[in-house]
């Protein structure tokens, strides 16, 4: 079977999901405080996580074709249905966005002008005021705006290359060498934005505080998700009788992946934390220490979950090409870097609405039922629009150059 | 391998070729003593039926000695044997044994890996071992039988109806 169709049942358990999160969102609207902060959060927190898939994938197509890699042609149509999300994704990030400008939300503590007012000392925040060049509304809303019309028609272009390949008569590769121009030019930009992004979406919750290894740590994050999303997805379309070629040699590579980058998360992370710990100035240990004292369960459960289990469970051989085990650590892993994301989120957001999370906070301390509720929903609509973009082209690529090396991939 | 094995070999110039022999010589139940290469043959172990290596079980091992001499090491230095502080921080400061904990896993699992794999394999500084042929470590690739385990004659057609380039014997 070479073209994906969206079964019905398929169909109605994900718009299921999708209903889900419609309603734990509104719910959350309707109990919320005056800013609605936890709604808020809660769409940032989801919206940044899966958008953030969307470009990993995006940009591990580019890596591959950049590093001639052959191994995943087979099934780079996979990536390229989850890079499909980058559209919605960052739809929902342009709502924030606006909201940021117009004030919908008090998300940012920079976003509040009062505060930029140096005549008025009561209130005059000189920290927030030397950032405002960076940290201001206008940089937010069209920051956003510009630089995900630029990822998308980077995503744009690669899938539309990738598609019409298939129709390519006579095998000169002239298609490939257009992808190879696009996916080379696509890294830098990439790069240097991905961390412009991070910075404004989620570093600047915490307006006081900066990490220089903030946007990597985000984008590892996101790239873990990515690689767990691809193994369970490969997983879930081989036992439907999709995807014969696609082996357990395949399924060993992205378990390396898996294992690989979780320690490479792992490592920014400590990166970060030892520094700044090291350092001890106090307005860089605040970000830890607010964490570590009020959010341990948040805290530890982050480097349990997206590293001492990924590293113990995925070190064997075996456990990297057992279907079994390595999609068990990949959903373990989405769980746990969406988890990554919330520690990241909430605290900073609780502070800016004027709260602070000395006793329980339901769905700032740790995610409630409205907030899974919320994450079911978006994770609805991240796989419905990820399979309806599968089911738009040929499940193999015929004309890729390295689809061959793919198919008879051994490691 | 005992001293003074009598091996009856056959040199092939191409690995495909040796692999479809090796998968004949495993049809026709001749047992082969070893196979030799230049570089390791992606799927020639499950064909000869070999185990996996238990050399990695090995290198955990060394690797968790590394990080308890490392970080046992360090909380007996810095809180009973000589404490000193350190910026003002505690005598036992994990996140900073952290980074020398890594180091010392990685050092000993290496380390040990290599001197096990050279131990298992008798190699080591000033020995001289036997080898079958030159062309072994350059481009043959080498189907090996112990003569006195098996019937020659059936086993030199093996080899010459295999495509084997050389056909030779040697006690090594």
């Amino acid at each position: 079977m070479n073209q994906y169709t969206i079964s019905g049942t398929q169909r109605i358990i994900l718009l299921v999901m999708i209903a889900i999160g419609l309603v734990s969102m509104g719910l959350t609207f309707i109990g919320d405080d005056d800013y609605h902060t936890r709604f808020w959060t809660n769409l940032l927190h989801n919206a940044t996580f899966f958008t953030g898939i969307g470009l990993m994938a995006t940009f591990f197509i580019a890596v591959c074709i950049t590093a001639w890699a052959g191994w995943s042609s087979g099934f780079k149509r996979v990536w390229e249905a989850m890079s499909a999300f980058l559209g919605p994704g960052l739809l929902v990030l342009l709502v924030i966005a606006l909201g940021t400008y117009l004030h919908w939300h008090h998300l940012y503590h920079w976003a509040d002008e009062s505060i930029l007012d140096p005549s008025n000392p009561e209130k005059f925040d000189k920290i927030l005021y030397g950032k405002k060049g960076f940290l201001n509304k206008n940089v937010y809303l069209f920051g956003t705006i510009i630089v995900g019309l630029i990822w998308y028609f980077f995503r744009y272009k690669l899938r539309s290359l990738s598609i019409t390949e298939d129709s390519d008569q006579g095998h000169n590769f002239s298609n490939h060498r257009m992808q190879r121009v696009w996916a080379a030019a696509f890294l830098p930009i990439v790069g240097f934005t991905s961390a412009f992004l991070i910075w404004q979406w989620i570093m600047s919750l915490d307006s006081h505080w900066y990490s220089t290894m903030f946007a990597w740590y985000t984008g590892a994050s996101w790239f873990v998700s990515m690689i767990a999303f691809t193994i369970i997805l490969l997983i879930y379309l081989k036992g439907k009788g999709y995807y014969e070629n696609i082996t357990g040699e395949h399924i060993h590579d992205l378990g390396k992946f898996l294992f690989g980058f979780s320690i490479f998360w792992t490592y920014l992370w400590f990166s970060q934390y030892m520094l700044i710990w090291y350092a001890n100035v106090g307005e860089e240990t605040i970000y830890f220490r607010e964490r570590h004292d009020n959010y341990p369960v948040l805290f530890w459960g982050n480097l349990i979950m997206n590293f001492a289990l990924p590293f113990l469970i995925l070190m064997r051989n075996d456990t990297k090409r057992k279907f079994g085990s390595v999609s068990f650590v990949a959903t373990l892993v989405i769980f746990g870097h969406w988890w990554d994301f919330f520690q990241m989120i909430k605290p900073g957001a609780l502070h800016s609405a004027g709260r602070h999370a000395d006793h329980f906070n339901a769905g700032f301390t740790l995610p409630g039922f409205l907030e899974i509720g919320t994450a079911i929903g978006f994770l609805g609509f991240f796989l419905y629009v990820t399979f309806h973009a599968l089911s738009k082209a040929a499940l193999l690529p015929k004309n890729d150059p390295y689809l061959e090396e793919s198919l008879h991939h051994h490691v | 391998m005992a001293k003074n094995t009598e091996v009856l070999f056959g040199l092939y110039n191409d690995e495909e070729v040796m692999m479809r022999a090796v998968k004949v010589a495993k049809e026709q139940h001749l047992e082969i003593m070893d196979v030799y290469t230049p570089f390791p043959v992606h799927g020639l172990d499950p064909i000869l039926g070999l185990e996996e290596s238990r050399l990695h079980i090995a290198g955990f091992v060394y690797g968790m000695i590394g990080t308890l001499t490392a970080f046992l090491g360090m909380t007996w230095i810095f809180t009973k044997d000589w404490p000193i502080v350190f910026g003002g921080k505690p005598y036992w400061s994990v996140p900073a044994f952290i980074p020398i904990t890594f180091e010392l896993t990685v050092l000993f699992a290496s380390i040990g890996m290599v001197v096990s794999f050279y131990v298992v394999c008798g190699m080591g500084p000033g020995v001289t071992n036997a080898y079958l042929d030159d062309g072994i470590t350059d481009d043959k690739f080498c189907i090996a039988f112990n003569k006195a385990e098996v019937e020659v004659s059936k086993v030199e057609s093996f080899l010459s109806s295999t495509g084997a380039a050389i056909i030779k014997s040697k006690t090594i």
